[in-house]
């Protein structure tokens, strides 16, 4: 800052020449004095986060006095006050040092293994969601606290030190509001950070305050250039505090919070940062498109950065040949089997068995065919979480003795006997010629159809941006969903999937005791390992077995049978598997299950509920086209091949 | 317009009093006629040239598992490159890379790997050439596998290495230290699954690690102490490996070496010492030394323990139990422990031995019984515990996140910190200097001359984004998918007590892609570099595991890589620097970058430099907050 603080009126004035013909004339002097005011504003919220800091660290400083002195209730009420001290300063702590956050102060009560390491080391949870199950527990082990807390302690001290030394934009300051707004919504309301207590929705309402308390200082600002963006804020902020306060979990209409709230809130915060013309970060690599204004809008999640498909000149020419070779059953070993063999376009890409049919015809393949739709989100792929690019799923399909039995030199010596493939290739790939043909662009081309594979327009989704009228059996399935019944806290909206809100950057899965059979008392847990066995060496650690990726419930309506080993038919019986708390509640029970393992205690209207608001989520429209033509080859034997494959 | 003076005075004092955020208006006007400050940004003297790309590319294979000679698709997770001088004078010389994996391949071979090639300088254009070779087995083309199967028996996770300065020879190291068979099978699992599940195989031809699992019995004559053991699969892996890139097969495994999950070594100038880094926690410093320069089979294996009066303590080759188990037998001796070494590179003019210790985040728990059985830890480690307020390295809240690299003077046998990673505010890099400059988790390691003057080349690999690793100031820190930054860095080891202040950031490199394997041609034109996994939105071929060549290093002089020299000035200035492809700016400052119709692309916030590398040739608009305006032509 040396140069500027030298910087004074006198030499400022010796600029104008300079400064006139650019962005500055007189008639914008009131927006100047609209800049000092923004500027008061970045300073006050910077100064009341450092506040909260404080307030926080003393507040774990009480916490373990309390500890200490091994009295319940008192415990209880500072675990209380220390999470909702917590939860003032959330939204920007968060956003300064997301990871560290995750990982020390209020992470998911689950173990970890250590990242990036040569060698397995578990990590076990630590942080304010661990001490909501220790306190809450019928006698509390105090020295178990005492030592957490003095973790916490110890954690937040470093946290603190580098969150307050920042240096806070404006851009910054509401990226990170609008992220609390949707944290709130996604995980708040859900009960997510709260396993044990049930504080959900009081910490919800000191979270919405935290969010008003910042907009205050920005609103002079905004209300001056545009009185109905303002209002249109405050009125969803007020509309939230009424709703959130005392609100019961279960009854609490979390559909129209989001209509009245949440949706204003997030379009109207970035309206306020293009009027106040705060800069947006670059979107580019972000999973969250920074000027998405709808949760539920189809440009909220941007799909390349899924992908991890560099953006191309032919994207339209490329989606076509991958739907080419999607159908084409050219790419199996012996020209019979497709992708679309197990992934019929009308059943939403699944096939209908519990698990697809082998190479050999006679036996299947491991798991459950998928869901394609909507499956570009996600920071990896397949049940076991093994692969992290979509464009190399067909790796897997190809080498796989039961599935394509065939490696990329044999469908690249292939397709090159194919004119009309090799035009389309090379009409697809121009730019590298050496590798116009190749496993290269044949995964690309693969990868992009999957990725063109989305839909954002399901009845429900209507529903949700306020475009449709709410159906009242819809909203109470999907309050239940949200709420009563935790489907939410792992299938998270929007994509309601294992991809955690609200970085949207991390696939889960999880450990649900999934039985063998349809038998719902002393089940066998299936073999299948799941996670474990995905040959990630970092993923050889014992809480990854049995664990499998959370799929989209979306289209669940197509996608029967279920689970990754299709055990169930129907989704009254996947139902009542959760409702019995999964494995635990038929017998195929393992100790590091992560589904809760308490009954949910549905009802049947309730159950049907659900059900109706599942199906609520189907959206196939468009994607359903397929090829009226296979490219011919000189080999004749291999033209009047069956388009989507024989079997 | 009194008015308008005194709300411009009252902003930019308050600018300067405050540290001020301005917002840059989205569009400006260009009036006709208006000629600001034009500043040209040349191209970089340095570009990029594709050489091979994992994945992708084919690779020449011997018979292997009862499949005959063919090709394969090359492995990929490229890391180690090593390079041997041609003495013939026909080519260049031989090119080897390292796939740091374990699955199983039917040609190429289980495990990890390495892929030989040979290139020479193209006269006409100066770029490299792959040229086409035939071995003496028959095979021919352009890339070829390293045969380690029919060899030495298969390797895994082939990290780092050793090229020697001496005369070329190559050595991979096998990380990843495995403990049993099912470590390295990854199919069939008993290791820590402790539901104790029986054998199991996922179907899949793809996905498996080593298959054949049976015992392994050593043919190696060079070590008449193990020649003929015969051993559990998994303790065939995990050592160094020479392989002969000429001929693309694997020389001999170096039991007398020790079995360690090595990720990296270098050979002295009087090709006697062998100094060995090893990836874990603890990690000893070991070196092997010579009986006969240049003949490694025989010799004396020694760890390094800072505390004794002779430091260098001798385990001894001819003990297959010992080597087999040298982490014990480092730690009986009380050796110095470090927190994961990586690679090891030696300046070959004063004979100094650098490498990088990449640091793990919380030490503790992997060091501490070690440290109980009586191994000691580093001084440095002592010295960082006393500043972090904890009671030592073995405190479990001591905290090791960023990393170093360290220096051994072979003279004094003294271990030093060259650089230290970070950012660690109170001492470096200054704060004013975050976040363009910060160092976290180095681990290739490398040694170039630029200008006749010594360069460490230092790749970063994080361990995690927390901490200000990634910074949060950086656009995309935040919410990012995959978007971690791992960066190249040059330091002049001319500089006496270097701090990251002094790291010089290489940009030319493709945007997103994890750095590694930067090894120098001998006519010091162009570096090899490995981009190991980089993000898929990389346009081709970038999104693949590759080696490429970053040309032109021999015409640049050592002030080609720094910024202006001098005060800040107060006027609003730029200075660009082609080679970094960055422009320096007359002070830090908050700054709108503009095209050339006015529209703002991006604002820099608190910067003194900004990176153009990415930005397509053009006209720009840099304005500040005073609404000065500068040009610049992206050429």
């Amino acid at each position: 800052m040396r140069g500027i603080i030298i910087f004074t009126i006198t030499t400022s004035i010796c600029y104008l020449s300079l400064l006139l013909p650019f962005g500055m004339s007189t008639e914008q002097s009131s927006a100047n004095r609209g800049r000092s005011e923004l500027e008061a504003a970045r300073l006050a919220v910077i100064g009341d986060f450092k506040v909260g800091l404080d307030k926080l660290s003393r507040e774990i400083e009480l916490y373990q006095q309390v500890a200490a002195t091994e009295q319940v209730a008192q415990l209880r009420q500072q675990h209380a006050a220390t999470r909702e001290a917590f939860k003032r300063v959330e939204w920007l702590l968060e956003y300064i040092d997301p990871t560290a956050v995750k990982r020390f102060i209020n992470g998911a009560p689950l173990p970890k293994t250590e990242p990036h390491v040569p060698a397995i080391v578990i990590i076990e949870p630590s942080g304010l969601q661990r001490l909501d199950e220790l306190v809450w527990e019928e006698e509390p082990d105090f020295a178990a606290v005492r030592k957490m807390l003095n973790k916490l302690q110890r954690e937040y001290a470093d946290l603190q030190l580098y969150a307050r030394n920042r240096r806070l934009q404006h851009r910054q300051l509401f990226e990170a509001l609008r992220l609390e707004v949707v944290r709130i919504f996604t995980l708040g309301v859900s009960g997510f950070d709260t396993p044990a207590s049930g504080l959900a929705m009081t910490e919800n309402l000191a979270t919405l305050l935290a969010i008003d308390h910042v907009y205050d200082y920005y609103a002079e600002s905004v209300e001056e250039q545009d009185a109905i963006l303002h209002r249109r804020i405050v009125t969803a902020l007020r509309r939230g505090e009424e709703l959130l306060s005392g609100a019961d979990f279960n009854t609490f209409n979390r559909l129209t919070f989001l209509t009245e709230v949440i949706n204003p809130l997030t379009s109207g915060l970035v309206d306020a940062q293009e009027l106040l013309e705060v800069e947006f970060s670059a979107a580019a690599r972000n999973p969250v498109n920074p000027r998405a204004k709808l949760l539920f809008g189809a440009d909220w999640l941007n799909a390349d950065v899924y992908a991890k498909l560099p953006l191309s000149d032919y994207e339209a020419a490329r989606v076509e040949l991958g739907r080419l070779l999607f159908f084409d059953p050219i790419l199996s070993t012996n020209n019979q089997r497709a992708c679309a063999s197990c992934h019929l376009p009308e059943k939403a890409f699944t096939d209908g068995s519990a698990r697809s049919l082998a190479l050999d015809r006679e036996g299947t393949i491991l798991r459950n065919s998928p869901t394609l739709i909507n499956s570009v989100f996600a920071e990896k792929f397949f049940y076991d979480l093994r692969e992290e690019r979509l464009d190399r799923q067909i790796k897997h399909v190809v080498h796989d003795s039961l599935e394509f039995a065939t490696d990329f030199i044999e469908i690249v010596e292939k397709l090159s006997q194919s004119e009309e493939y090799v035009a389309l290739f090379r009409a697809a790939y121009p730019e590298n010629p050496d590798y116009m043909l190749s496993r290269y662009s044949v995964s690309d081309a693969l990868g992009r159809f999957v990725k063109s594979l989305r839909a954002h327009n399901s009845p429900f989704d209507r529903m949700a941006r306020g475009e449709a009228a709410a159906d009242s059996e819809v909203a109470a399935g999907f309050n239940l969903f949200m709420g009563k019944a935790a489907c939410g806290t792992c299938h998270f909206a929007p994509t309601f999937s294992g991809l955690v809100p609200p970085y949207f950057r991390e696939s889960e899965s999880e450990v649900l005791g999934v039985p063998a059979t349809k038998v719902w008392e002393n089940a066998q847990i299936d073999s299948d390992l799941g996670r474990l066995t995905n040959s990630k060496p970092g993923d050889e650690a014992y809480f990854h077995a049995f664990s499998f990726k959370t799929p989209t419930v979306r289209n669940a309506a197509l996608t029967a049978p279920y689970m990754h080993n299709g055990v169930y038919a129907e989704l009254e019986e996947v139902m009542d598997f959760y409702n019995r708390g999964g494995g635990a509640g038929i017998g195929s029970f393992v100790d590091h299950q992560t589904l809760p393992p308490d009954a949910l205690e549905l009802d049947t209207e309730e159950i049907g509920s659900l059900i109706t608001f599942m199906e609520a989520l189907t959206d196939t429209s468009g994607l359903t086209k397929t090829p009226i033509h296979l490219p011919e080859f000189s080999v004749a034997e291999w033209n009047g091949r069956r388009i989507g494959g024989e079997y | 317009m009194r008015t308008f003076y005194f709300l411009l005075g009252l902003m930019t004092l308050s600018a300067g009093a405050i540290n001020a955020q301005l917002v840059f208006p989205t569009e400006i006007e260009l009036p006709e006629g208006f000629a600001p400050t034009q500043v040209l940004m040349p191209g970089s003297p340095l570009d990029l040239q594709v050489l091979f790309i994992g994945g992708v590319d084919l690779v020449q294979t011997t018979p292997t598992y009862g499949n005959p000679a063919g090709v394969a698709v090359a492995k990929e997770w490229h890391d180690f490159i090593g390079f041997t001088p041609d003495d013939t004078g026909e080519t260049m010389g031989w090119v080897t890379v390292n796939h740091e994996s374990i699955y199983n391949d039917d040609r190429i071979g289980d495990g990890g790997g390495m892929t030989a090639f040979r290139v020479e300088r193209d006269p006409i254009t100066g770029l490299l050439n792959v040229v086409d070779q035939e071995l003496s087995d028959g095979r021919e083309g352009k890339f070829f596998n390293v045969d380690f199967v029919n060899t030495v028996g298969e390797t895994g996770m082939n990290c780092g290495g050793i090229s020697s300065v001496v005369d070329g020879r190559i050595w991979t190291a096998e990380e990843w230290f495995r403990g049993d068979n099912s470590a390295i099978n990854n199919g069939v699992f008993s290791n820590n699954n402790a539901l104790g599940a029986g054998p199991y195989g996922i179907g899949s031809s793809s996905n498996q690690g080593v298959r054949d699992t049976s015992e392994f019995t050593i043919d190696s004559p060079d070590f008449p102490a193990f020649d003929g053991m015969t051993i559990p699969k998994y303790q065939n892996f995990n050592w160094m490996v020479e392989i002969d890139p000429r001929e693309a097969t694997a020389i001999r495994k170096q039991y007398n070496w020790g079995r360690q999950g090595f990720e990296g070594g270098a050979i002295t100038p009087d090709n006697k010492y062998v100094y060995l880094g090893v990836d874990a926690t603890p990690g000893f410093w070991l070196r092997f030394v010579a009986d006969t320069p240049g003949d490694f089979t025989q010799g004396d294996l020694q760890v390094y323990k800072h505390d004794a009066d002779n430091k260098w303590i001798s385990i001894g080759e001819n003990d297959p139990e010992k080597l087999l188990n040298l982490s014990a037998e480092a730690v009986a001796v009380g050796a110095t422990m470090y927190n994961r070494n990586e690679w090891v590179t030696v300046d070959p003019n004063t004979g100094d031995i650098y490498w990088t210790e990449t640091g793990r985040d919380e030490p503790a728990g992997s060091w501490n019984d070690e440290a109980a059985a009586g191994a000691v830890f580093a001084p440095h480690h002592l010295a960082r515990a006393i500043e972090q307020g904890v009671t030592g390295p073995d405190a479990e809240d001591y905290k090791d996140y960023y990393g170093r690299v360290l220096k051994y003077d072979a003279i004094t046998e003294e271990v030093s910190v060259a650089i230290e990673g970070g950012p660690f505010f109170e001492v470096s890099p200054l704060e004013a200097d975050y976040p363009e400059k910060h160092l976290s988790n180095p681990d290739g390691l490398s040694f170039m001359e630029i200008d006749g003057q010594s360069f460490l080349i230092i790749c970063e690999d994080l361990n995690g984004d927390d901490h200000g690793r990634m910074p949060f100031e950086n656009d995309n820190a935040n919410g990012g998918l995959g978007n971690r930054l791992c960066e190249l860095f040059l330091l002049d080891l001319s500089i006496e007590d270097a701090v990251v202040d002094d790291l010089i950031r290489i940009t030319a490199v493709p945007l997103g892609a994890e750095i590694t394997g930067a090894v120098v041609t001998p006519d010091g034109k162009s570096l090899l570099v490995n981009s190991q996994h980089p993000s898929g939105i990389n346009p081709f071929p970038y999104n693949h595991s590759l080696t490429f060549a970053i040309h032109g290093f021999d015409e640049l002089l050592v002030s080609n890589l720094t910024g202006p020299n001098g005060v800040p000035s107060e006027t609003f200035s730029a200075y660009p620097n082609p080679t970094l492809q960055t422009v320096f700016l007359n002070d830090r400052q908050d700054v709108a970058l503009y095209s050339q119709l006015g529209q703002r692309l991006r604002v820099y916030r608190n910067v003194s430099q900004i990176d153009v590398s990415q930005l397509a040739a053009g006209i720009y608009y840099l304005q500040n907050e005073n609404g000065e305006t500068i040009e610049i032509v992206k050429e």
